[in-house]
Protein backbone atom coordinates (compact mmCIF):
# COMPACT_ATOMS: atom_id res chain seq x y z
CA UNK A 1 0.00 0.00 0.00
CA UNK A 2 1.44 3.35 -0.96
CA UNK A 3 1.55 6.14 1.60
CA UNK A 4 -1.04 8.81 0.87
CA UNK A 5 -1.98 11.87 2.89
CA UNK A 6 -4.92 10.10 4.54
CA UNK A 7 -2.61 7.36 5.78
CA UNK A 8 -0.70 9.88 7.88
CA UNK A 9 -2.55 10.55 11.13
CA UNK A 10 -0.14 13.05 12.65
CA UNK A 11 2.36 15.05 10.68
CA UNK A 12 4.86 17.40 12.33
CA UNK A 13 7.11 19.76 10.36
CA UNK A 14 10.11 21.56 11.85
CA UNK A 15 8.66 21.81 15.31
CA UNK A 16 10.73 23.95 17.67
CA UNK A 17 9.86 25.06 21.16
CA UNK A 18 11.65 26.99 23.88
CA UNK A 19 10.99 27.51 27.56
CA UNK A 20 12.61 30.90 27.99
CA UNK A 21 16.24 30.44 26.98
CA UNK A 22 16.01 26.63 27.06
CA UNK A 23 15.49 25.05 23.66
CA UNK A 24 13.38 21.95 24.40
CA UNK A 25 12.65 21.00 20.77
CA UNK A 26 14.86 21.91 17.86
CA UNK A 27 13.36 21.32 14.42
CA UNK A 28 11.69 17.93 14.78
CA UNK A 29 9.76 16.46 11.83
CA UNK A 30 7.89 13.17 11.75
CA UNK A 31 4.87 11.36 10.30
CA UNK A 32 2.75 8.92 12.24
CA UNK A 33 1.28 6.42 9.75
CA UNK A 34 -2.08 4.74 10.29
CA UNK A 35 -1.68 1.55 12.31
CA UNK A 36 1.69 2.57 13.76
CA UNK A 37 2.93 2.29 17.30
CA UNK A 38 5.58 5.01 17.37
CA UNK A 39 8.05 4.92 20.24
CA UNK A 40 9.95 8.09 21.16
CA UNK A 41 13.16 7.17 22.98
CA UNK A 42 16.14 9.12 24.23
CA UNK A 43 17.86 10.19 27.45
CA UNK A 44 16.09 12.04 30.28
CA UNK A 45 15.38 15.64 29.40
CA UNK A 46 15.88 15.19 25.64
CA UNK A 47 12.38 16.54 24.88
CA UNK A 48 10.26 13.38 24.68
CA UNK A 49 7.46 14.72 26.89
CA UNK A 50 7.52 18.12 25.24
CA UNK A 51 7.28 16.54 21.79
CA UNK A 52 4.31 14.41 22.89
CA UNK A 53 2.50 17.48 24.23
CA UNK A 54 3.20 19.34 20.99
CA UNK A 55 1.92 16.41 18.91
CA UNK A 56 -1.24 16.35 21.07
CA UNK A 57 -1.64 20.12 20.55
CA UNK A 58 -1.41 20.78 24.26
CA UNK A 59 1.71 22.97 24.26
CA UNK A 60 0.50 26.25 22.78
CA UNK A 61 1.47 28.27 25.85
CA UNK A 62 5.20 28.23 25.15
CA UNK A 63 7.07 29.90 22.27
CA UNK A 64 6.92 27.52 19.40
CA UNK A 65 7.31 27.29 15.67
CA UNK A 66 6.60 24.67 13.06
CA UNK A 67 3.36 22.91 12.26
CA UNK A 68 1.46 19.90 13.55
CA UNK A 69 -1.39 18.42 11.53
CA UNK A 70 -3.69 15.82 13.09
CA UNK A 71 -5.74 13.66 10.70
CA UNK A 72 -5.10 15.98 7.76
CA UNK A 73 -6.40 19.19 9.29
CA UNK A 74 -4.25 21.77 11.05
CA UNK A 75 -6.71 24.20 12.62
CA UNK A 76 -9.12 22.37 14.87
CA UNK A 77 -10.98 23.67 17.86
CA UNK A 78 -10.40 21.83 21.14
CA UNK A 79 -13.77 20.06 21.12
CA UNK A 80 -13.39 18.36 17.73
CA UNK A 81 -9.78 17.49 18.57
CA UNK A 82 -11.22 15.41 21.38
CA UNK A 83 -12.33 12.68 18.99
CA UNK A 84 -8.98 12.67 17.15
CA UNK A 85 -6.48 12.33 19.95
CA UNK A 86 -6.20 11.57 23.65
CA UNK A 87 -3.25 12.21 25.93
CA UNK A 88 -2.03 10.29 29.00
CA UNK A 89 0.51 12.22 31.10
CA UNK A 90 3.37 10.67 33.02
CA UNK A 91 1.81 11.51 36.37
CA UNK A 92 -1.99 11.59 36.22
CA UNK A 93 -3.64 13.89 38.73
CA UNK A 94 -7.11 13.89 40.23
CA UNK A 95 -7.77 16.60 42.79
CA UNK A 96 -11.30 15.43 43.68
CA UNK A 97 -12.45 12.35 45.51
CA UNK A 98 -13.54 10.35 42.44
CA UNK A 99 -13.63 6.57 41.99
CA UNK A 100 -11.64 4.99 39.16
CA UNK A 101 -14.85 4.58 37.16
CA UNK A 102 -15.78 8.25 37.65
CA UNK A 103 -12.34 9.30 36.39
CA UNK A 104 -12.73 7.12 33.29
CA UNK A 105 -16.19 8.64 32.68
CA UNK A 106 -14.54 12.09 32.50
CA UNK A 107 -12.97 10.93 29.22
CA UNK A 108 -16.47 10.91 27.73
CA UNK A 109 -17.18 14.51 28.77
CA UNK A 110 -17.02 16.03 25.28
CA UNK A 111 -17.86 12.97 23.18
CA UNK A 112 -21.07 11.76 24.83
CA UNK A 113 -21.65 9.52 27.85
CA UNK A 114 -21.28 5.80 27.18
CA UNK A 115 -21.20 3.30 30.01
CA UNK A 116 -20.22 0.53 27.59
CA UNK A 117 -17.16 2.50 26.44
CA UNK A 118 -16.22 3.08 30.09
CA UNK A 119 -16.61 -0.62 30.90
CA UNK A 120 -14.56 -1.68 27.83
CA UNK A 121 -11.77 0.73 28.79
CA UNK A 122 -11.64 -0.45 32.41
CA UNK A 123 -11.55 -4.02 31.16
CA UNK A 124 -8.72 -3.25 28.75
CA UNK A 125 -6.47 -2.04 31.58
CA UNK A 126 -7.54 -4.84 33.95
CA UNK A 127 -9.28 -2.61 36.48
CA UNK A 128 -12.90 -3.74 36.05
CA UNK A 129 -12.89 -5.36 39.49
CA UNK A 130 -11.37 -2.31 41.21
CA UNK A 131 -13.32 0.34 39.32
CA UNK A 132 -15.38 1.52 42.27
CA UNK A 133 -12.46 2.16 44.59
CA UNK A 134 -11.45 5.76 45.23
CA UNK A 135 -8.70 6.91 42.86
CA UNK A 136 -6.64 8.12 45.83
CA UNK A 137 -6.56 4.63 47.35
CA UNK A 138 -5.02 3.07 44.21
CA UNK A 139 -1.29 2.49 43.74
CA UNK A 140 0.79 4.60 41.37
CA UNK A 141 0.68 1.94 38.65
CA UNK A 142 -3.07 1.55 39.01
CA UNK A 143 -3.58 5.33 38.74
CA UNK A 144 -1.54 5.25 35.55
CA UNK A 145 -3.85 2.51 34.21
CA UNK A 146 -6.94 4.54 35.18
CA UNK A 147 -5.61 7.45 33.14
CA UNK A 148 -4.95 5.13 30.18
CA UNK A 149 -8.52 3.83 30.51
CA UNK A 150 -9.83 7.41 30.52
CA UNK A 151 -8.04 8.07 27.24
CA UNK A 152 -9.22 4.76 25.72
CA UNK A 153 -12.81 5.57 26.70
CA UNK A 154 -12.47 9.02 25.12
CA UNK A 155 -11.43 7.57 21.76
CA UNK A 156 -13.91 4.67 21.82
CA UNK A 157 -16.38 5.33 19.03
CA UNK A 158 -18.84 2.43 18.82
CA UNK A 159 -20.51 3.83 15.69
CA UNK A 160 -17.37 3.64 13.55
CA UNK A 161 -14.84 1.48 15.28
CA UNK A 162 -13.37 0.22 12.02
CA UNK A 163 -12.49 3.47 10.26
CA UNK A 164 -11.39 5.47 13.28
CA UNK A 165 -8.37 7.75 12.81
CA UNK A 166 -7.80 8.52 16.46
CA UNK A 167 -4.30 8.74 17.93
CA UNK A 168 -3.51 7.82 21.51
CA UNK A 169 -0.46 9.62 22.95
CA UNK A 170 1.13 8.37 26.18
CA UNK A 171 4.04 9.74 28.20
CA UNK A 172 6.00 6.89 29.85
CA UNK A 173 2.87 4.75 30.25
CA UNK A 174 4.64 1.77 31.82
CA UNK A 175 6.36 3.50 34.74
CA UNK A 176 5.30 1.71 37.92
CA UNK A 177 3.34 -1.00 36.13
CA UNK A 178 4.16 -4.68 36.76
CA UNK A 179 5.17 -6.98 33.85
CA UNK A 180 1.84 -8.82 33.56
CA UNK A 181 -0.04 -5.53 33.37
CA UNK A 182 2.51 -4.20 30.87
CA UNK A 183 1.57 -7.14 28.65
CA UNK A 184 -2.13 -6.43 29.09
CA UNK A 185 -1.72 -2.74 28.24
CA UNK A 186 0.48 -3.53 25.24
CA UNK A 187 -2.40 -5.69 24.01
CA UNK A 188 -4.80 -2.74 24.47
CA UNK A 189 -2.40 -0.39 22.66
CA UNK A 190 -2.09 -2.80 19.72
CA UNK A 191 -5.89 -2.88 19.44
CA UNK A 192 -5.93 0.92 19.57
CA UNK A 193 -3.23 1.14 16.89
CA UNK A 194 -5.28 -1.15 14.64
CA UNK A 195 -7.98 1.55 14.65
CA UNK A 196 -5.72 4.60 14.40
CA UNK A 197 -2.25 4.97 15.85
CA UNK A 198 -0.36 5.10 19.13
CA UNK A 199 2.54 7.39 20.03
CA UNK A 200 4.38 6.80 23.28
CA UNK A 201 7.57 7.86 24.99
CA UNK A 202 9.64 5.13 26.62
CA UNK A 203 12.88 5.16 28.55
CA UNK A 204 13.39 1.41 28.04
CA UNK A 205 14.69 0.88 24.47
CA UNK A 206 14.28 -2.91 24.72
CA UNK A 207 10.58 -2.55 25.40
CA UNK A 208 10.34 -0.02 22.58
CA UNK A 209 11.86 -2.53 20.18
CA UNK A 210 9.42 -5.23 21.35
CA UNK A 211 6.22 -3.24 20.91
CA UNK A 212 6.81 -0.40 18.44
CA UNK A 213 6.46 -0.47 14.67
CA UNK A 214 8.23 2.88 14.29
CA UNK A 215 10.73 4.76 16.41
CA UNK A 216 12.04 8.28 16.85
CA UNK A 217 15.36 8.58 18.65
CA UNK A 218 16.02 11.95 20.27
CA UNK A 219 18.94 13.71 21.80
CA UNK A 220 18.99 17.26 23.18
CA UNK A 221 15.74 18.34 21.50
CA UNK A 222 16.71 16.98 18.08
CA UNK A 223 15.55 13.85 16.25
CA UNK A 224 18.68 11.86 15.41
CA UNK A 225 16.85 8.95 13.76
CA UNK A 226 13.32 8.18 12.59
CA UNK A 227 12.03 5.07 10.83
CA UNK A 228 10.95 1.45 11.29
CA UNK A 229 11.60 0.33 14.87
CA UNK A 230 13.72 -2.68 13.92
CA UNK A 231 16.39 -0.63 12.13
CA UNK A 232 16.08 2.66 14.02
CA UNK A 233 16.52 1.15 17.47
CA UNK A 234 19.99 -0.23 16.73
CA UNK A 235 22.76 -0.46 19.29
CA UNK A 236 24.74 2.05 17.25
CA UNK A 237 22.04 4.74 17.11
CA UNK A 238 21.07 4.25 20.76
CA UNK A 239 24.73 4.48 21.80
CA UNK A 240 24.84 7.87 20.13
CA UNK A 241 21.56 8.95 21.73
CA UNK A 242 22.41 7.99 25.29
CA UNK A 243 26.13 8.74 25.11
CA UNK A 244 26.74 5.38 26.69
CA UNK A 245 27.63 2.05 25.01
CA UNK A 246 24.50 -0.04 24.29
CA UNK A 247 24.84 -3.78 23.61
CA UNK A 248 22.55 -6.60 22.44
CA UNK A 249 21.69 -8.94 25.29
CA UNK A 250 19.44 -11.88 26.07
CA UNK A 251 20.11 -11.62 29.79
CA UNK A 252 17.06 -9.52 30.67
CA UNK A 253 13.81 -11.19 31.66
CA UNK A 254 10.85 -9.64 29.84
CA UNK A 255 7.10 -10.34 29.87
CA UNK A 256 5.72 -12.35 26.97
CA UNK A 257 3.76 -9.87 24.92
CA UNK A 258 1.96 -12.42 22.75
CA UNK A 259 -0.15 -13.62 25.68
CA UNK A 260 -1.88 -10.25 25.67
CA UNK A 261 -4.58 -9.66 28.24
CA UNK A 262 -5.53 -13.31 28.63
CA UNK A 263 -2.89 -14.26 31.20
CA UNK A 264 -4.74 -13.02 34.21
CA UNK A 265 -8.38 -12.37 34.77
CA UNK B 1 -26.62 9.57 48.43
CA UNK B 2 -26.92 12.75 46.39
CA UNK B 3 -30.61 13.37 46.89
CA UNK B 4 -30.56 12.44 50.54
CA UNK B 5 -27.69 14.88 51.12
CA UNK B 6 -29.58 17.75 49.47
CA UNK B 7 -32.72 16.93 51.47
CA UNK B 8 -30.71 16.92 54.71
CA UNK B 9 -29.34 20.37 53.84
CA UNK B 10 -32.78 21.79 53.07
CA UNK B 11 -34.10 20.42 56.39
CA UNK B 12 -31.20 21.98 58.31
CA UNK B 13 -31.83 25.33 56.61
CA UNK B 14 -35.55 25.15 57.48
CA UNK B 15 -34.77 24.30 61.10
CA UNK B 16 -32.14 27.04 61.43
CA UNK B 17 -34.46 29.60 59.80
CA UNK B 18 -37.29 28.61 62.16
CA UNK B 19 -34.96 29.13 65.13
CA UNK B 20 -33.78 32.47 63.76
CA UNK B 21 -37.36 33.66 63.44
CA UNK B 22 -38.51 32.27 66.81
CA UNK B 23 -35.59 33.40 69.00
CA UNK B 24 -35.75 36.86 70.45
CA UNK B 25 -35.40 38.92 73.59
CA UNK B 26 -38.16 39.38 76.12
CA UNK B 27 -38.16 41.92 78.92
CA UNK B 28 -38.95 40.69 82.41
CA UNK B 29 -40.88 42.75 84.98
CA UNK B 30 -37.64 43.83 86.68
CA UNK B 31 -36.37 45.26 83.40
CA UNK B 32 -33.81 42.50 82.66
CA UNK B 33 -33.78 40.92 79.22
CA UNK B 34 -33.93 37.16 78.72
CA UNK B 35 -34.16 34.73 75.85
CA UNK B 36 -37.59 33.81 74.60
CA UNK B 37 -38.98 31.52 71.92
CA UNK B 38 -42.18 32.35 70.23
CA UNK B 39 -44.02 33.43 67.16
CA UNK B 40 -43.41 37.10 66.76
CA UNK B 41 -45.88 39.27 64.96
CA UNK B 42 -46.07 42.20 62.65
CA UNK B 43 -42.95 44.22 62.14
CA UNK B 44 -40.72 42.01 64.29
CA UNK B 45 -41.68 38.89 62.33
CA UNK B 46 -40.96 40.69 59.07
CA UNK B 47 -37.58 41.87 60.37
CA UNK B 48 -36.57 38.39 61.50
CA UNK B 49 -37.79 36.73 58.31
CA UNK B 50 -35.83 39.22 56.25
CA UNK B 51 -32.76 38.57 58.36
CA UNK B 52 -33.06 34.79 57.88
CA UNK B 53 -33.57 35.26 54.14
CA UNK B 54 -30.55 37.51 53.70
CA UNK B 55 -28.41 35.20 55.86
CA UNK B 56 -29.47 32.31 53.62
CA UNK B 57 -28.66 34.18 50.40
CA UNK B 58 -25.33 35.39 51.76
CA UNK B 59 -24.48 31.83 52.82
CA UNK B 60 -25.25 30.61 49.28
CA UNK B 61 -22.97 33.28 47.82
CA UNK B 62 -20.13 32.40 50.20
CA UNK B 63 -20.49 28.63 49.64
CA UNK B 64 -20.47 29.03 45.85
CA UNK B 65 -17.54 31.43 45.96
CA UNK B 66 -15.53 28.97 48.07
CA UNK B 67 -16.33 26.11 45.69
CA UNK B 68 -15.33 28.15 42.61
CA UNK B 69 -12.03 29.14 44.23
CA UNK B 70 -11.28 25.57 45.31
CA UNK B 71 -11.70 24.28 41.75
CA UNK B 72 -9.89 27.30 40.26
CA UNK B 73 -6.81 26.87 42.44
CA UNK B 74 -7.15 23.06 42.70
CA UNK B 75 -6.79 23.57 46.39
CA UNK B 76 -9.08 22.38 49.19
CA UNK B 77 -7.94 25.19 51.50
CA UNK B 78 -9.05 27.95 49.13
CA UNK B 79 -11.83 30.29 50.22
CA UNK B 80 -12.48 34.05 50.10
CA UNK B 81 -11.41 34.59 53.71
CA UNK B 82 -8.30 32.38 53.79
CA UNK B 83 -6.99 33.79 50.51
CA UNK B 84 -7.29 37.37 51.72
CA UNK B 85 -9.92 38.19 49.07
CA UNK B 86 -12.35 39.34 51.75
CA UNK B 87 -9.73 41.77 53.09
CA UNK B 88 -8.99 43.01 49.57
CA UNK B 89 -12.68 43.54 48.90
CA UNK B 90 -13.02 45.22 52.29
CA UNK B 91 -10.23 47.64 51.44
CA UNK B 92 -11.98 48.38 48.15
CA UNK B 93 -15.22 49.20 49.96
CA UNK B 94 -13.48 51.30 52.61
CA UNK B 95 -11.62 53.22 49.92
CA UNK B 96 -14.81 53.97 48.04
CA UNK B 97 -16.58 55.09 51.23
CA UNK B 98 -13.65 57.26 52.30
CA UNK B 99 -13.29 58.82 48.86
CA UNK B 100 -17.03 59.45 48.62
CA UNK B 101 -16.89 61.17 52.00
CA UNK B 102 -13.76 63.22 51.31
CA UNK B 103 -14.88 64.35 47.87
CA UNK B 104 -18.48 64.81 49.06
CA UNK B 105 -19.82 62.48 46.41
CA UNK B 106 -23.39 61.52 47.27
CA UNK B 107 -23.96 57.88 48.23
CA UNK B 108 -24.34 55.66 45.16
CA UNK B 109 -26.92 53.29 46.66
CA UNK B 110 -25.02 50.00 46.78
CA UNK B 111 -23.20 50.39 43.47
CA UNK B 112 -20.11 52.13 44.84
CA UNK B 113 -19.54 49.54 47.52
CA UNK B 114 -19.94 46.66 45.04
CA UNK B 115 -17.62 48.26 42.49
CA UNK B 116 -14.96 48.86 45.13
CA UNK B 117 -15.33 45.34 46.51
CA UNK B 118 -15.13 43.66 43.08
CA UNK B 119 -12.01 45.65 42.15
CA UNK B 120 -10.37 44.83 45.50
CA UNK B 121 -11.35 41.15 45.36
CA UNK B 122 -10.18 40.48 41.80
CA UNK B 123 -6.93 42.36 42.37
CA UNK B 124 -6.25 40.32 45.52
CA UNK B 125 -7.15 37.04 43.82
CA UNK B 126 -4.82 37.84 40.93
CA UNK B 127 -1.94 38.74 43.27
CA UNK B 128 -2.40 35.69 45.53
CA UNK B 129 -2.84 33.24 42.65
CA UNK B 130 0.29 34.67 41.02
CA UNK B 131 2.32 34.40 44.23
CA UNK B 132 1.13 30.88 44.95
CA UNK B 133 1.41 29.51 41.44
CA UNK B 134 3.22 26.25 40.82
CA UNK B 135 3.88 24.11 37.76
CA UNK B 136 0.57 22.28 38.07
CA UNK B 137 -2.18 24.15 39.88
CA UNK B 138 -0.92 25.67 43.08
CA UNK B 139 0.95 24.68 46.19
CA UNK B 140 -1.64 24.76 49.01
CA UNK B 141 0.69 26.05 51.70
CA UNK B 142 2.32 28.79 49.63
CA UNK B 143 -1.07 29.90 48.40
CA UNK B 144 -2.58 30.15 51.88
CA UNK B 145 0.49 31.93 53.24
CA UNK B 146 0.35 34.39 50.35
CA UNK B 147 -3.36 34.89 51.09
CA UNK B 148 -2.77 35.52 54.79
CA UNK B 149 -0.03 38.07 54.12
CA UNK B 150 -1.81 39.91 51.31
CA UNK B 151 -4.96 39.88 53.45
CA UNK B 152 -3.03 41.37 56.38
CA UNK B 153 -1.66 44.13 54.16
CA UNK B 154 -5.13 45.06 52.92
CA UNK B 155 -6.54 44.91 56.47
CA UNK B 156 -3.82 47.30 57.58
CA UNK B 157 -4.71 49.54 54.65
CA UNK B 158 -8.34 49.52 55.74
CA UNK B 159 -7.36 50.41 59.32
CA UNK B 160 -5.24 53.26 57.99
CA UNK B 161 -8.25 54.55 56.06
CA UNK B 162 -10.29 54.38 59.26
CA UNK B 163 -7.90 56.80 60.93
CA UNK B 164 -8.23 59.21 58.04
CA UNK B 165 -12.01 59.46 58.09
CA UNK B 166 -14.16 61.26 60.67
CA UNK B 167 -15.59 59.56 63.70
CA UNK B 168 -19.05 58.65 62.44
CA UNK B 169 -17.84 56.85 59.38
CA UNK B 170 -15.03 55.23 61.39
CA UNK B 171 -17.53 53.49 63.71
CA UNK B 172 -19.47 52.22 60.70
CA UNK B 173 -16.31 50.87 59.11
CA UNK B 174 -15.14 49.14 62.29
CA UNK B 175 -18.41 47.37 62.90
CA UNK B 176 -18.73 46.45 59.24
CA UNK B 177 -15.22 44.95 59.20
CA UNK B 178 -16.13 42.41 61.85
CA UNK B 179 -18.68 40.79 59.53
CA UNK B 180 -22.23 41.81 60.35
CA UNK B 181 -25.53 41.09 58.63
CA UNK B 182 -27.33 44.40 58.09
CA UNK B 183 -30.53 44.62 60.14
CA UNK B 184 -32.41 46.46 57.45
CA UNK B 185 -30.57 46.10 54.12
CA UNK B 186 -31.33 48.54 51.34
CA UNK B 187 -33.41 47.15 48.48
CA UNK B 188 -30.47 47.61 46.13
CA UNK B 189 -28.15 45.65 48.43
CA UNK B 190 -30.65 42.85 48.95
CA UNK B 191 -31.36 42.41 45.25
CA UNK B 192 -27.68 42.57 44.35
CA UNK B 193 -27.12 39.73 46.80
CA UNK B 194 -30.04 37.71 45.44
CA UNK B 195 -28.85 38.18 41.84
CA UNK B 196 -25.30 37.15 42.80
CA UNK B 197 -26.59 33.98 44.45
CA UNK B 198 -28.78 33.05 41.49
CA UNK B 199 -26.21 34.05 38.87
CA UNK B 200 -23.37 32.20 40.56
CA UNK B 201 -25.47 29.09 41.08
CA UNK B 202 -26.65 28.99 37.45
CA UNK B 203 -23.22 29.76 35.97
CA UNK B 204 -21.46 27.05 37.98
CA UNK B 205 -24.24 24.47 37.57
CA UNK B 206 -24.20 24.98 33.79
CA UNK B 207 -20.53 23.95 33.68
CA UNK B 208 -20.79 21.13 36.25
CA UNK B 209 -19.43 18.51 33.84
CA UNK B 210 -16.46 20.67 32.88
CA UNK B 211 -15.76 21.35 36.57
CA UNK B 212 -15.49 17.58 37.11
CA UNK B 213 -12.97 17.32 34.25
CA UNK B 214 -11.04 20.31 35.62
CA UNK B 215 -10.13 18.14 38.63
CA UNK B 216 -7.72 16.28 36.31
CA UNK B 217 -4.32 17.75 35.41
CA UNK B 218 -4.53 20.56 32.84
CA UNK B 219 -3.16 18.34 30.05
CA UNK B 220 -5.70 15.60 30.77
CA UNK B 221 -8.56 18.08 31.06
CA UNK B 222 -7.65 19.71 27.73
CA UNK B 223 -7.20 16.30 26.13
CA UNK B 224 -10.72 15.46 27.31
CA UNK B 225 -12.10 18.50 25.51
CA UNK B 226 -12.37 21.17 28.20
CA UNK B 227 -11.03 24.64 27.40
CA UNK B 228 -9.25 24.95 30.73
CA UNK B 229 -8.20 28.55 30.22
CA UNK B 230 -11.75 29.74 29.59
CA UNK B 231 -13.09 27.69 32.48
CA UNK B 232 -10.44 29.19 34.79
CA UNK B 233 -11.37 32.70 33.65
CA UNK B 234 -15.01 31.95 34.47
CA UNK B 235 -14.10 30.59 37.92
CA UNK B 236 -11.83 33.57 38.59
CA UNK B 237 -14.62 36.05 37.82
CA UNK B 238 -17.41 34.08 39.55
CA UNK B 239 -15.35 33.22 42.66
CA UNK B 240 -13.98 36.75 43.02
CA UNK B 241 -17.22 38.59 42.26
CA UNK B 242 -19.33 36.49 44.63
CA UNK B 243 -16.79 37.02 47.40
CA UNK B 244 -16.85 40.76 46.67
CA UNK B 245 -20.64 41.03 46.76
CA UNK B 246 -20.68 39.14 50.06
CA UNK B 247 -18.14 41.54 51.55
CA UNK B 248 -19.94 44.62 50.26
CA UNK B 249 -23.15 43.29 51.83
CA UNK B 250 -21.96 42.15 55.22
CA UNK B 251 -18.23 42.69 55.60
CA UNK B 252 -15.74 39.84 55.73
CA UNK B 253 -17.42 36.71 57.12
CA UNK B 254 -14.96 33.86 57.51
CA UNK B 255 -15.08 30.09 57.13
CA UNK B 256 -18.52 29.72 55.54
CA UNK B 257 -16.94 29.65 52.06
CA UNK B 258 -14.32 27.20 53.30
CA UNK B 259 -16.40 24.78 55.37
CA UNK B 260 -19.56 24.90 53.21
CA UNK B 261 -18.08 23.04 50.20
CA UNK B 262 -16.38 20.52 52.51
CA UNK B 263 -19.64 19.65 54.25
CA UNK B 264 -21.26 19.44 50.81
CA UNK B 265 -18.60 16.96 49.59
CA UNK B 266 -19.21 14.73 52.60
CA UNK B 267 -22.95 14.75 51.94
CA UNK B 268 -23.16 14.42 48.14
CA UNK B 269 -19.71 13.38 46.89
CA UNK B 270 -17.40 15.16 44.46
CA UNK B 271 -19.48 15.36 41.26
CA UNK B 272 -20.24 19.00 40.61
CA UNK B 273 -23.77 18.41 39.35
CA UNK B 274 -24.63 17.78 43.02
CA UNK B 275 -21.76 19.68 44.60
CA UNK B 276 -22.78 23.10 43.22
CA UNK B 277 -26.27 23.11 44.78
CA UNK B 278 -25.01 21.35 47.90
CA UNK B 279 -22.25 23.94 48.46
CA UNK B 280 -24.78 26.76 48.13
CA UNK B 281 -27.20 25.07 50.53
CA UNK B 282 -24.48 24.14 53.03
CA UNK B 283 -23.28 27.75 53.04
CA UNK B 284 -26.85 28.92 53.64
CA UNK B 285 -27.40 26.40 56.43
CA UNK B 286 -24.17 27.43 58.16
CA UNK B 287 -24.85 31.15 58.03
CA UNK B 288 -28.53 30.99 59.04
CA UNK B 289 -27.59 28.72 61.96
CA UNK B 290 -24.73 31.04 62.94
CA UNK B 291 -27.07 34.03 62.85
CA UNK B 292 -29.63 32.18 64.99
CA UNK B 293 -26.87 31.41 67.49
CA UNK B 294 -25.76 35.06 67.43
CA UNK B 295 -29.35 36.15 68.09
CA UNK B 296 -29.56 33.78 71.06
CA UNK B 297 -26.24 34.98 72.49
CA UNK B 298 -26.63 38.73 72.18
CA UNK B 299 -30.39 38.67 72.89
CA UNK B 300 -31.26 40.94 70.04
CA UNK B 301 -29.06 43.84 71.06
CA UNK B 302 -27.37 43.47 67.67
CA UNK B 303 -23.90 44.18 68.94
CA UNK B 304 -22.35 40.76 68.31
CA UNK B 305 -21.19 40.40 64.68
CA UNK B 306 -22.14 37.12 63.03
CA UNK B 307 -18.54 36.87 61.75
CA UNK B 308 -17.46 36.15 65.31
CA UNK B 309 -19.81 33.16 65.50
CA UNK B 310 -18.75 31.75 62.11
CA UNK B 311 -15.08 32.02 63.07
CA UNK B 312 -15.64 30.43 66.49
CA UNK B 313 -17.63 27.54 65.04
CA UNK B 314 -16.21 27.28 61.51
CA UNK B 315 -12.52 27.47 62.43
CA UNK B 316 -12.53 24.37 64.65
CA UNK B 317 -14.89 22.57 62.23
CA UNK B 318 -12.38 23.13 59.46
CA UNK B 319 -9.50 21.91 61.60
CA UNK B 320 -11.51 18.76 62.29
CA UNK B 321 -12.17 18.26 58.56
CA UNK B 322 -8.50 18.80 57.85
CA UNK B 323 -7.47 16.22 60.43
CA UNK B 324 -9.94 13.63 59.10
CA UNK B 325 -8.69 14.28 55.60
CA UNK B 326 -5.07 13.80 56.65
CA UNK B 327 -5.92 10.57 58.47
CA UNK B 328 -7.89 9.07 55.58
CA UNK B 329 -4.95 9.92 53.30
CA UNK B 330 -7.21 11.62 50.77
Amino acid sequence: MSATASDTLISARDVALSYGAVRALDGVSLDVPRGAILAIVGPNGCGKSTLLRVLAKLADGAQRSGEVVIAGESARDPSSLTRLRAFVPQRPEVSADFTAREVVRLGRHAVGASESAVARALDAVGLAARADLAFHTLSGGERQRVSIARALAQLDDPSKRAESSAVLLLDEPFSGIDPAEVARIVHALRERAARGAVVLSLHEPGLARAIATHALVMRAGKAIAFGPAATTLSAEILTEAYGHPMVESSAWLVPSLSAGGSIRS
Amino acid sequence: MTQRGLIVLVCVIALAAALRVAIGPAAAADGSVHLAFGVASGEILALRTNAALSAGLLGCVLGLSGLALQVLLRNPLASPFVLGISSGAGFGVALVLALAYTLSIPAMAFGGEVAGAVAGALATLAIVAWLGRAREGSDPTTLVLAGVIVGAIFSAGTMLLEQLVPHGLRGDLLSWMAGRLPEIPSRAAFWTLACAAAGGWITLAARAGALDVACLSDDEARSSGVDVRRLRAMLFIVGGTLAAVAVAYAGPIGFVGLVGPHIARRLVGSRHAALVPASALAGAALLVAADAARQAIDLGTGRLPVGVVTALAGGPAFLWLLRNRARSGA
